[in-house]
């Protein structure tokens, strides 16, 4: 079976971007301080975590309501959805391999891939997306994380990665790094 | 069929009847074609820590749901229940353990809050069958009709605010725990919970019952849920006026 595995965000839409760029308003039902609003917004657009020796925070709970806002609004990229079209046209199998909570976004994220036409066989959460990729025989792995893009190479999973800044200091001899999906196609038919 | 079987779906009869959810640490591709049996459909997975494995299935058929559950109570996986989307025979107060580190400890403060928790129950003529569930407890209460999932989720923020209150009376730190509440409209689509009978997957416990004389072994576990469910189930008149009586004490900012 010929299988792939992609993540969603910063890799098929431009999530993070979106984070950045869009404003959030003030509401009651985050049962947060005006004050506190301010700098809990400051934290999830940077992508830090309010420390706490706690799991659920009234911090993880408005990171996790940010974010919900944002996975609808990101945009889809083209050159990602042509991609997955031509995989599925050419049989492979697409596992959607994601680190948002599914349990809790799976209505929104569905929706978000039927709206922008991404087909998929199976949708999955995994936060450890290697031992995931190890564990179901996935030898081909679309993703941005940087400790992916690290390690794939050492447990004989392939990653191929969409080139951000973030990415400079990579070290990986495998893992490889694209500008346009189009470029993938040759490396998993080699 | 097998009594458990049967016991299990006369205790959950208001749960969703095609949609459940499996846990266990079998994976693969070949795993899922099994569990998609009968035009089931996978709408998810979810790989936890330790490996386990998550299935949310659709469109699962009497005959699959019934042979799941037989698996269930035979400890092959676990089965978890959607609650129905509108009313339900059941609520469900999931304590857990709310510190990141040691998560899976069951610390002094959840048995205390099921103490409290039972307490307030109590006042109002109502007993709640009490499971063991990993880094926690899951508090059954059962209804002999279906009630409206806001009026249960009403219900339930206040014995829980109760709860918490009591807690911090007694200078325990409130935060170290956290209660879900099940059924709640804004999750109900979404939020599965264990069928009694299950063994933990991270902690491979049974999820035996604690009672106030202690913790009973598996086969009196089933004994108790059994007869909870003959002789302790809640008429809708008895929760009505636990209801009135607990709002009137307590009011809600919406």
């Amino acid at each position: 079976m010929k299988v792939i595995a992609v993540d969603i965000d910063n890799v098929l839409n431009n999530f993070s971007d979106t984070l950045a760029k869009s404003s959030f308003t003030f509401k009651d039902s985050y049962g947060l301080s005006l004050e506190e609003f301010d700098n809990y917004l400051d934290l999830v657009k940077h992508d830090v975590f309010a420390e706490s020796e706690f799991l659920t925070t009234k911090f993880s709970d408005f990171r996790h309501r940010i974010h919900e806002q944002c996975y609808p609004l990101a945009q889809a990229n083209p050159d990602g959805v042509q991609f997955l079209n031509w995989l599925k046209a050419n049989g492979w199998k697409i596992v959607i391999c994601t680190k948002r909570n599914l349990r809790l976004t799976g209505e929104c994220t569905k929706k978000w891939l039927q709206d922008n036409h991404i087909p998929y066989d199976y949708l999955i959460t995994a936060l450890n997306k290697i031992v995931f990729c190890k564990l179901w025989d996935v030898p081909y792995l679309i993703d941005d994380d940087l400790l992916n893009i690290t390690y794939g190479e050492r447990y004989g999973i392939q990653i191929y990665y969409p080139l951000m800044a973030k990415h400079s200091s990579v070290v990986s001899q495998t893992a490889k790094g694209f500008t346009r999906f189009e470029e993938i196609k040759q490396w998993i038919q080699e | 069929m097998d009594t458990r079987v049967e016991l299990l779906n006369e205790f959950y009869q208001t749960m969703c009847k095609d949609k459940v959810k499996i846990e266990n640490k079998n994976y693969g591709f070949e795993f899922i074609k099994k569990l998609t049996a009968d035009n089931a459909t996978l709408d998810y997975v979810q790989m936890e820590n330790n490996l386990i494995h998550k299935y949310r299935l659709l469109h699962v058929s009497e005959n699959h749901k019934q042979r799941l559950l037989q698996g269930h109570v035979n400890q092959a996986y676990n089965v978890c229940l959607y609650f129905d989307e509108t009313a339900n025979n059941t609520l469900c107060f999931n304590i857990d353990n709310n510190y990141k580190r040691n998560n899976n400890e069951l610390i002094p403060e959840i048995e205390l809050a099921v103490d409290y928790l039972q307490q307030h129950l109590g006042e109002h003529g109502i007993e709640a069958v009490n499971v063991k569930s990993g880094r926690g407890y899951h508090v059954w209460c059962r209804f002999a009709k279906p009630i409206a999932n806001q009026l249960l989720l009403d219900f339930m923020i206040r014995i829980s605010a109760k709860t918490l209150a009591s807690l911090h009376y007694s200078h325990h730190d409130y935060r170290s725990i956290k209660i879900n509440m099940s059924p709640n409209p804004r999750f109900v689509k979404i939020i599965s919970l264990r069928a009694f009978g299950s063994r933990h997957i991270k902690t491979g416990l049974f999820s035996h019952i604690r009672t106030n004389d202690g913790v009973l072994n598996e086969e009196d576990s089933w004994k108790y849920f059994s007869n909870y469910m003959k002789n302790k189930t809640v008429s809708e008149q008895q929760f009505l006026l636990a209801f009135n009586e607990v709002a009137k004490t307590i009011s809600l900012v919406k």
